[in-house]
């Protein structure tokens, strides 16, 4: 079966617990190598935040776990990498733009 | 780890999350404050009224005590646990999502069963350490001898209060264990004016 190498996942959550302890908790679980808490949006009971996590071998369900545990929600699923390798997004044309456009 | 450590660990992270710390002081203060000053009344009214039994000062004393202890921690549970729950239904509402089930539910419920506890023990522990002297009268075998040391005793705890509220709010605090006394002494003499009117 395949591995998911990386997750970007759109996190509502309240302030407390804050995510210096997400971020302990979530480099904790097995198959985790390293996380990045982002918060890019903050208001009076509650902050989004993108998480970033990157692994050998990273279980979606634990992670979704862990999220709902500590209170938060998941809006979305950003990206997914899997495989042996993490890759990027591939750059097509449909990515440049012309000018004026 | 260990399962007590994990325990520890635990309260800690809901201790974090509940912000149990401030609330719990402010209960601790406040309650022994309370407990003491109402066994100063306790004391000198059996003074005042010329009790000669130890035993009869010791009931009526434990009686308070724990009805005090009782009073606390029945009227902080059901006060604190209505206000968390009201503070996580509002969070709820920003989230989207039941928490009841998650950190911050058991948080909010533990957090309201220290604090309940807190509120309970406090007055009634407070309250024991004055009456102590009672329970030594036979050793002493003078039953005066007891009250001045139990309201010395209870001078002693508010002092004891006082330089614990002014460390927390990093005060002198052998200023503010002096202001604390300045409430039992004004107990006291109130305490006292009932003999001399009373007769």
């Amino acid at each position: 079966m395949g591995k998911i190498r990386r997750l970007v996942l759109d996190v509502l959550k309240p302030h407390q617990p804050t995510i210096i302890e997400w971020a302990k908790q979530l480099s904790d679980l097995e198959g985790v190598d390293a996380v990045n808490l982002n918060v890019y949006e903050i208001d009076q009971k509650v902050e989004n935040v993108k998480v970033t996590i990157q692994g050998k071998d990273i279980s979606y369900e634990k992670i979704v776990e862990l999220i709902q545990e500590n209170g938060g929600s998941l809006h979305s699923v950003d990206e997914v990498v899997g495989g042996a390798l993490i890759i990027e997004e591939s750059i097509t044309l449909q990515d440049y733009r012309r000018p004026g456009d | 780890m260990s399962p007590l450590k994990r325990w520890l660990q635990q309260l800690r992270e809901y201790e974090d999350i509940a912000e149990v710390g401030g609330i719990a002081r402010r209960y601790l203060a406040m309650n022994a404050f309370d407990g003491v000053l109402t066994i100063i009344g306790v004391l000198v009214g059996n003074y005042a009224a010329g009790v000669q039994s130890a035993r009869v000062v010791i009931f009526t004393g434990l009686a308070t005590s724990m009805a005090m202890g009782v009073s606390g921690f029945w009227g902080a549970y059901f006060t604190e646990s209505a206000e968390r729950k009201r503070d996580l239904d509002d969070l709820e509402s920003y989230t989207l999502t039941d928490l009841e089930d998650t950190k911050i539910g058991r948080a909010s419920r533990t957090a309201a069963i220290v604090v309940s506890l807190v509120d309970g023990f406090a007055p009634f522990l407070a309250a024991l350490v004055a009456l102590l002297p009672f329970f030594l009268t036979p050793l002493w075998g003078n039953i005066y001898r007891s009250y001045y040391l139990s309201l010395s005793m209870a001078l002693g705890v508010l002092f004891a209060l006082g330089a614990f509220l002014g460390a927390i709010s990093r005060e002198n605090i052998a200023l503010t264990g002096v202001k604390m006394i300045g409430a039992g002494l004004l107990s006291m003499v109130l305490g006292y004016l009932l003999k001399l009117f009373g007769g």
